[in-house]
């Protein structure tokens, strides 16, 4: 070995010359292959699948505006929320254009609405006749004190999923099915122990006391709330007590129905895919992914309405959501406005993303879209999009307040609260339940009460 | 003469039944840390079917039950040739390659100076560096940021690099390497020698403290590696991200295809792998460093 080689490694090892060397060897290759120039325009998106849904739009786009290109970047959930967060608060870069979650969004709706770091697009929209053309429930989530700060990229029905292969080889007809009350009596045969063990394996609903999200559909879907039209919370508001108190029966004692599988994991899709579960609630978007990720399901499942709380009730509800927000920094805000609209108005975007992910368009125009007719041999040769298109109108307003997600949660605290009160006292029935409810409920109002008055932006009158 | 097969002795057939017994638990533990590996492994051999009608390696009619047709590379395919993934590794490399050297150095240097060279207000800056290595590093994100957005470094590798370059935590650790393994008499005769301060440095105390070196520079080198969320609020272009950024892009928000982000994992945690059994001897024995008295 070379003396001064020798030398060199005295206070190193052949790992730090490796080390060395690759840092070397990186940096030659980033040199060589040096970034392109950004573009004066950035448009953050979080998914993925809207990536792929947008790359030919934005190809096109930026070929016909030389001037006004357009630099799309997949940002991961939890970044975006960090930098348009610090980009509001301290005036650190954000993205032109971008699309932001539902429950990223509110947090944006936290101080004086002229401090609010989107564009109000309130008065473009009504200008260019476009208000009229949108499903009028899917503009709720970003619309702040009756300012509107977002397009909405979707309307996120949700119908309920069920295995339909199981429901066939038990000779059970679902046209009987109107309520939840019919679901559970009708499905009840499919409820069983399948390894012998005394133990009931499948059951007829994938919900759980501590899955926040659940809640809150079914607690829209049966007309709850826990903030009112002022944003103001109303935990405490008639009825959210008996919808709860029926929900923990769901849950726990002699009429219990549910079981947990978080269609978020691996291991909670393989309990669907071995049929421990009947019936999920599916939004457009959960039925894509179903279609994308668990092949092995092709038809075996099918859609239908969700059944209602009551005869004649809601037979839908909605979970999740997205919009399109153009940041009141850009130095490009009329590119930002007309990208806007080229991509969420366009009828080929809808159809891509339709067939994509079945996200079906809040824009009324697109819903005549043939694509929305086609038959899915995924869920048995259904028209997939026509049946959530259909319910798009009756899904229902949702809040847009920046404390909406924490108060899902403690919702959800109260839910699970009432599940065990109702395990220790062995009680059965919703009625029996219901003063325990309302006394979470209570609890649960004084304290967002007493949040939500600390923000003195949201609590005092606008 | 004593006799050609001598019976064991029993303290000697006890401790052989002990290695055994030793061995099979080690074997045991070993069997059940690989299998998530050997589950990922599977995994990335699957296509999105299979992976949920089979643990492992998808069942059929070929050999042991395996149905070896099944078995596909089209994960790898998608990952190196359709995704920007290439791109991600070669920045990895780059950043923690580079961070993890130059960390090490700057520690190294930082550590010196608070060991061997008294200095006015010397205690005051030790206790000083000690806090900050206790501040949690998720509460210097936002101010971070903003200062690197200040210094016009936002979306630049400088920008990324530049706040890594000295962690108090590194500079603490090799301040009590120094402490422990430079005796003071050795620097003052290579004064005496006519040693400048520079060769004294890289020549004389830098390979007392090479066990330590090894093991920060695998530990820092792991870190900026397997660093998500700094890379995604500094480097904002697609091309400048490294891997642990472009691997999280994988996931969709409404589904994962899993076999892809395994066989991402799998290409994202080789280059440790190696590194690792490269250097695991420094990193083993700068661990261990000071654990017992001499």
């Amino acid at each position: 070995m070379p003396a001064r080689l020798r030398r060199l490694l005295t206070f190193g090892s052949p790992g730090v010359a490796l080390i060395a060397l690759l840092a070397a060897a990186a940096a030659l290759i980033l040199w060589l292959v040096p970034v392109a120039p950004r573009e004066p325009t950035q448009f953050w998106i979080f998914a993925k699948q809207h990536q792929a849904v947008y790359r030919d739009l934005l190809v096109r786009w930026n070929r016909a505006h030389p001037g006004g290109h357009v630099e799309m970047s997949l940002v991961n959930g939890a970044v975006l929320d960090q930098r348009l967060l610090s980009g509001f608060l301290t005036g650190t870069p954000v993205a032109d254009v971008m699309e932001v979650e539902r429950s990223i969004a509110g947090r944006a709706f936290t101080g004086p609405i002229a401090d609010v770091g989107f564009v109000d697009l309130t008065e473009r929209l009504q200008a260019e006749g476009l208000l009229d053309g949108i499903n009028r429930p899917s503009l709720s989530p970003w619309t702040s004190r009756g300012h509107i700060f977002g397009i909405p990229h979707d309307v996120h029905p949700v119908m309920l999923m069920y295995r339909a292969d199981l429901v066939e080889a038990a000779g059970i007809d679902v046209r009987q099915i109107e309520t939840w009350d019919d679901y559970f009596r009708v499905m009840a045969p499919l409820r069983q122990d399948l390894d012998g063990d005394g133990r009931v394996d499948r059951d007829l609903l994938n919900y759980s006391a501590a899955d926040p999200y659940g809640t809150e559909v079914l607690l829209l879907q049966a007309g709850g709330a826990i903030f009112d039209a002022a944003e103001r919370p109303c935990f405490d508001r008639p009825g959210n007590a008996a919808i709860l108190a029926r929900l923990a029966t769901w849950l726990t004692g002699s009429h219990r129905v549910s079981r947990f599988a978080d269609i978020n994991t691996a291991s909670g899709q393989q309990l669907i895919v071995d049929g421990l579960v009947v019936g999920v609630m599916a939004p457009d978007w959960l039925a894509g992914t179903f279609k994308q990720q668990i092949p092995g399901l092709a038809g075996k499942v099918r859609l239908m309405p969700l059944p209602a709380w009551q005869r004649g009730g809601r037979r839908t509800s909605v979970f999740g959501g997205t919009m399109l927000a153009l940041a009141k920094t850009s130095r490009t805000p009329e590119v930002n406005w007309e990208f806007a609209k080229a991509i969420y108005l366009s009828r080929e975007m809808a159809t891509a993303l339709y067939r994509s992910t079945c996200i079906i368009s809040p824009f009324k125009a697109n819903w005549s879209d043939p694509a929305y007719d086609e038959p899915d041999p995924y869920f048995r040769g259904q028209p997939v999009g026509r049946l959530y298109v259909g319910l798009a109108p009756h899904v229902p307003e949702r809040t847009s307040s920046p404390f909406n997600m924490l108060a899902t949660r403690r919702l959800a605290n109260c839910l699970t609260a009432l599940v065990a009160y109702a395990e220790d006292r062995r009680v059965d029935e919703p009625a029996a339940l219901e003063a325990e409810a309302q006394r979470q409920l209570a609890a649960a109002q004084r304290e967002f009460t007493a949040l939500i008055a600390r923000n003195v932006f949201l609590s005092a009158p606008p | 003469m004593p006799p050609a097969n001598p019976p064991p002795r029993p303290r000697a057939a006890a401790a052989r039944l002990l290695d055994l017994l030793v061995y099979a638990l080690l074997t045991g533990c070993a069997v059940v840390t690989l299998v998530p590996f050997a589950w990922m492994v599977a995994a990335a051999l699957k296509n999105q079917t299979d992976f949920f009608t089979s643990v492992f390696l998808p069942r059929g009619d070929g050999f042991l039950g395996v149905a070896w047709d099944h078995l596909t590379l089209d994960n790898f395919r998608r990952l190196l040739v359709e995704l920007p993934i290439p791109r991600a590794i070669v920045n990895s490399v780059f950043l923690s390659a580079g961070l993890s050297l130059l960390a090490t150095l700057f520690c190294a240097m930082g550590g010196y100076g608070l060991a061997k060279y008294p200095f006015r207000g010397r205690a005051v800056l030790t206790t000083l560096v000690l806090g900050a290595a206790i501040l949690p590093p998720s509460l210097l994100l936002a101010p971070g940021f903003e200062l690197v957005w200040r210094l016009g470094l936002l979306d630049s590798y400088a920008g990324f690099l530049l706040p890594g370059l000295t962690p108090a935590f590194g500079v603490f650790l090799f301040r009590q390497a120094m402490l422990n393994r430079v005796p003071a008499e050795l620097i003052e005769s290579a004064r005496l020698d006519g040693c400048g301060e520079l060769r004294i440095f890289f020549q004389l105390v830098l390979p007392l403290v090479r066990p330590m070196t090894g093991a920060f520079i695998i530990l820092s080198f792991l870190g900026t590696w397997n660093n998500f969320i700094g890379p995604q609020l500094i480097l904002q272009s697609a091309e400048r991200q490294p891997l642990a950024v472009a691997m999280n892009n994988l996931r969709g928000v409404y589904g994962t295809d899993y076999g892809l982000v395994m066989a991402g994992t799998l290409v994202s945690i080789a280059p440790i792998m190696a590194l690792f059994l490269l250097l695991q001897r420094e990193f083993i024995s700068g661990l261990t460093a000071g654990a017992v008295k001499g």
